[in-house]
This record gives C-alpha cells, sequence and structure tokens, in this order.
C-alpha cells in the first residue's frame, strides 16, 4: 500500500476531527478545567473539597461556590472587585504593592485563607501571608481555631502600615508585616491548618523562621524532625528514616531524594497536610 | 516516461503547506480567543481552549501521574491526553506527521527558514558541521527525559518557562517568562540558517515522536535500482537526512513530511514512497527510463 501526499493530508485531517469528534462525543474532550478542587480522600474531612487545589484560573465565585461561601467574603477579604476576577490576579496586585522579600500574597493565600474560613486542612507555603483585610473577615467568620487566625494574623500585611514611614524598632522592622504577638518571630510563616488530629501537633510542624531587621527578609532554617513545606525526601532519610518507614506513611511509594515532599504529594494527588501528619508521627515526640 | 510533471509535484507539495496553515490557523485563533475570553473579551461562535489544552505534549507528561492516581498535570485538560494518544497512534503508523503536518511552531519555523533560504540560498541548512549536528541531536532526548522528571516531581508544567511554542503563540499575555523569551528569539535567529532548530535540536515531543521511525508501520523506502542518484531528495528534507543513501528511512529525526518522495522532490516515479513497510515491497524495480532527470 502507497501513501500519497493528498492522502496523506486526507489521513490527517481526517484523524483529527474523527478523533477530536469521537472524544467530544465520548464526553472525553474537555479543553477547561471543572472549577472544583479534588475532595479530601482520607481523614474526618474525607469527601470535602480540598482547599490545596484551589488553582489560579478559578475566580471568586468559583471559589465561593466550591466551598459553600459567600463569595462577598472573598472579596472584602482581598480587596477584589469582581466576582468573575481569576483569583491569580492577587500575584500581580500584591506583586505590586511592595510586599517584603519572602513573603507572598497569591494563590496560596487564597487556600489558606479558605482553609482558616471553613476549617477545613491546608499547609501553606512557606512565605505566604494574607492581607489585614482577610483577617478581619476570618475573625468575625472564620471557623479555624483562633490561634490559627491569630498565627496568620501575626504576619499579616497591612497596605496601611506598608504606606507609613518604618518604625525605628528593629522587633517592627517590617512595618507591612504585624507582629501582634510574641509568637510572631518564630514560627513567623502562617501556621498550617492541618486536620483536627494534628491540631495539637501544630508547633512542632512550623519551620524555624527569623524575621531579620536589616532585610525584612524572612529567612527559613530547616529543623531536624520537623516537617514542612520544604522538606525533601533526603532530609527525611538524613534524620533518620529509612526507606521502608517513609512507605509507611506515603502509601507504599517514595519519591526522589531531591523532591520537596510537598511537590511530590501534589503530583501524586496526596494531601501535604494529612501526608505531613503521617511522616510527623514517625519521629519521637520532643 | 517516468519523471513526472513537475508542476503538478509541486501542486502535491502544496497540500502540506496548506494543512500546515490550517492547523496554526485554528491554533492561533482558539488560543486567542482563550486569552481574550480570560480577560472578559469573549469572541461569539470561536472555540477557546488554551494552548495547553491543544498541545499533546501536555498530555504525554500527564500520563505518568494519569496511570498512577488518576490526574493531570497542572494547566493539562482531558482533551490534551485525547491529542496525545491520537499522536502516538498516528505516529505508530506513520511516524511523526504531528511534526511534519500538524506542529503550528514547525510551521513557524519553515516560514522564518524561507527568508534563511532567500538570504543564504544553497549554504541554508548546512552551516552545521556534521558531526557536531549529528551529536546536538540527541540533545531533545536530554531534554525530554529533564522535562518528563521534572514534571512527574513537581506536578506542574516545568517547561512552559522555556517552551519557545508557549511564548509564541502567548508573547502579549504576560504569563511568558524572560526564559521563553530567549528561547523564542534564539529560534527564530537560528531559523535564519537552520530548518527546524527547535525539532532538531531540543523538542522533547518531537524526541517522543522520533522514537516511533524505528519501528512505524508505513515509512519512507527508495528503490535503489530506479534511483538516478540525484540527490534531491537529500536536498528537499528539512531535517537533512541522507535518503538517496538508505534504503529505508528509519532516521529517528525523520518528520514525515514527504518532501522527498516522488511525489514531491524525487523526479522519477515509484522510486521514494511511503509504503507498508513489512514485506510489501520489492527491490526488483524496473530501472527509469529516463536517467538524467535533471535535463527535464
Amino acid at each position: 500500500m502507497k501513501l500519497t501526499i493528498k492522502s496523506m493530508g486526507i489521513i490527517v485531517v481526517g484523524a483529527f476531527v474523527v478523533g477530536i469528534a469521537g472524544a467530544a462525543v465520548l464526553g472525553f474532550w474537555k479543553t477547561t478545567s471543572s472549577k472544583q478542587p479534588v475532595a479530601i480522600k482520607e481523614g474526618e474531612f474525607a469527601g470535602l473539597p480540598n482547599p490545596s487545589d484551589i488553582r489560579g484560573s478559578y475566580t471568586w465565585a468559583d471559589v465561593a461556590k466550591a466551598f459553600n461561601f459567600d463569595v462577598k467574603l472573598a472579596l472584602d477579604a482581598f480587596g477584589a472587585t469582581s466576582e468573575t476576577e481569576k483569583v491569580n490576579t492577587l500575584e500581580t496586585i500584591y506583586g505590586e504593592a511592595g510586599l517584603p522579600e519572602g513573603v507572598e500574597i497569591g494563590t496560596d493565600s487564597v487556600r489558606l485563607f479558605v482553609s482558616l474560613l471553613t476549617g477545613l486542612p491546608h499547609t501553606p507555603e512557606e512565605g505566604t501571608i494574607l492581607p489585614s483585610s482577610a483577617i478581619a473577615v476570618l475573625r468575625e467568620n472564620g471557623k479555624a481555631e483562633t490561634s490559627l487566625i491569630e498565627a496568620a494574623a501575626a504576619k499579616a500585611y497591612d497596605p496601611a502600615a506598608a504606606a507609613s514611614p518604618a518604625p525605628a524598632s528593629p522587633a517592627a522592622a517590617s512595618p507591612a508585616l504585624k507582629s501582634e504577638s510574641p509568637a510572631s518571630a518564630s514560627p513567623a510563616s502562617p501556621a498550617p491548618t492541618p486536620a483536627p488530629a494534628a491540631l495539637s501537633s501544630t508547633t512542632t510542624i512550623a519551620t524555624t523562621t527569623t524575621v531579620k531587621a536589616e532585610s525584612a527578609a524572612v529567612e527559613h532554617v530547616a529543623t531536624p524532625g520537623t516537617i514542612t513545606g520544604k522538606t525533601t525526601f533526603k532530609e527525611l532519610k538524613d534524620w533518620g528514616l529509612d526507606e521502608e518507614k517513609i512507605k509507611t506513611a506515603t502509601g507504599g511509594k517514595i519519591g526522589p531524594d531531591s523532591s520537596v515532599i510537598k511537590d511530590w504529594a501534589a503530583a501524586n494527588g496526596l494531601t501535604f497536610s494529612e501526608l505531613k501528619v503521617k511522616l510527623q508521627e514517625l519521629f519521637p515526640a520532643p | 516516461m517516468r519523471v513526472k510533471n513537475l508542476k503538478l509535484k509541486k501542486g502535491a507539495g502544496n497540500i502540506r503547506h496548506i494543512v500546515q496553515a490550517a492547523f496554526f490557523v485554528i491554533v492561533a485563533i482558539t488560543t486567542t480567543a482563550s486569552i481574550l475570553n480570560e480577560k472578559g473579551l469573549a469572541i461569539p461562535f470561536i472555540l477557546d481552549a488554551s494552548l495547553h489544552a491543544v498541545c499533546p505534549f501536555g498530555g504525554v507528561v500527564s500520563f505518568w501521574q494519569l496511570l498512577n492516581f488518576g490526574t493531570l498535570v497542572k494547566k493539562v485538560h482531558e482533551s490534551s491526553v485525547v491529542l496525545a494518544v491520537l499522536g502516538l497512534l498516528l505516529a505508530l503508523l506513520f511516524g511523526p506527521v504531528i511534526c511534519g503536518w500538524v506542529c503550528p511552531f514547525g510551521t513557524f519555523q519553515e516560514w522564518m527558514g524561507k527568508l534563511g533560504r532567500k538570504l543564504f540560498g544553497k549554504k541554508y541548512n548546512n552551516f552545521v558541521p556534521r558531526r557536531l549536528d549529528k551529536a546536538l541531536r540527541y540533545l531533545r532526548y536530554l531534554v525530554l527525559i529533564w522535562v518528563s522528571y521534572m514534571t512527574i516531581i513537581s506536578g506542574k508544567l516545568i517547561f512552559q518557562d522555556y517552551d519557545p511554542y508557549f511564548t509564541l503563540f502567548n508573547f502579549w499575555t504576560g504569563e511568558v517568562a524572560i526564559t521563553g523569551y530567549i528561547a523564542l528569539a534564539l529560534v527564530i535567529v537560528l531559523s535564519l540558517f537552520v530548518e527546524r532548530p527547535f525539532c532538531k535540536y531540543a523538542c522533547p515531543y518531537g524526541a517522543v515522536q522520533g522514537i516511533f521511525n524505528l519501528f512505524r508501520i508505513f515509512g519512507i523506502r527508495r528503490n535503489a535500482p530506479s534511483c538516478i542518484s540525484c540527490k534531491k531528495c537529500d536536498k528537499a528534507c528539512p531535517m537533512n537526512i541522507e535518503v538517496s543513501t538508505s534504503k529505508v528511512v528509519r532516521d529517528h529525526q525523520c518528520i514525515s513530511c514527504l518532501e522527498c518522495t516522488s511525489d514531491a522532490a524525487c523526479p522519477v516515479s515509484a522510486t521514494v514512497e511511503m509504503l507498508a513497510l513489512p514485506g510489501s515491497v520489492k527491490d526488483n524495480f524496473v530501472k527509469p527510463a529516463v536517467k538524467n532527470a535533471d535535463k527535464e
């Protein structure tokens, strides 16, 4: 059988037309996401939407609908004007606001906000903070433990404070990052909002952080035996866990040594906050 | 007379360019509509889909995650998987036809190459020393391994920040990393000297498709007895494959464009053809009536 240029042209175009039409008929041809976060797989919140799966392409309305709250709360929290705006616009808005190096208000801030608002678990990335307007909303409506909301409040960004002259005191080196409680110096990153089983271990989960007065930059130091959003599999091994033990927590699989556990979990459809609790339990309590 | 009318052959060759242009326009329109839609400027009657939704490579790098966990890499949609499967089936049958007939970025490089051909004439596409060129062509497999590994461990489309194809259709959106602009600029400049430089040296999807050249069902076959060794097939090949010395083209860089065949460049009929390879072609062809086709 010989194929000419003409017949190849027909085959290629035909294959695409038939293939795409067939996929559409079978319901496989989807060019947009469903705007519905995946469900939490295990634990008390199994079956509920996972805040960690909120994507930057979601609009405020999508987020409010998925987590069943009034969209006005989210708009007020982040100073957004339209519910059809995508949440990833925060990165542009607050990127231009002159936040200190090492902190960010973006999509992960929305995940953290939703987590604190609904009480569902989510572990924020290092450097994720909320605007002070979000704290006001959370203090009034948040279902998470007060201590978690206050931990986030301690690091909240206040545009008004940012606009005022920098105070001389090193303790308030970053005018935008409030230091409302003594605990704010350590841990400096917003406390994770783990599943209730792990709430008591919140303090052991946070990464040791220091706020440098000179630069207002946030420096992260891994503490042996303390799992954070930046811990790698290699660090687990360095801290004394062997592969078999790690696999008991991960469900029989393990990522490459250099993999950040949080990224690996996301790539493998696992909920980091749940995995972290399981891994943390492998270490003896301090 | 076995030598074909060259005007007719040129017409046959144009079919590929028409198909390429059609796919380029479709992708440009749908991705632009998608971007405008995101900005609140919906275009009526136009299907909008992001570039990630219509790029089969997103589906390829999602296979591992899909098989293990039933989820897709971030930004990749089901349509990418459909296109990836379609691309693999086509490649199994005909080799990398996606590269030679469909890929808008391959088309873009060919358009740039036309300018290069005007500037440098016969020197065009022959600048890189052969040995260096041969070695560099394995780079795309390293790119493929790196991209696949990074995508698997991160669950994100790592290549987007370096992808000149993404940059081409999104350069005005503000979503492109500086590395993407650099990659696109580099490809544009190199395209003036080398045909399809990105396909040859860096495209990870081209690497996946290229592997199928080793066992594709339909392939390019040269009938040695009727060949007049004019080397027009070699000159026509955008990927610099020496068709004139091959019995069957199994080169991993073939893009199944059919430019070398008796339908296009080869002046002797039934000499370079796309055929079902296993056993259907005999080597005892009758020698061509006209030996020197260049005089035609």
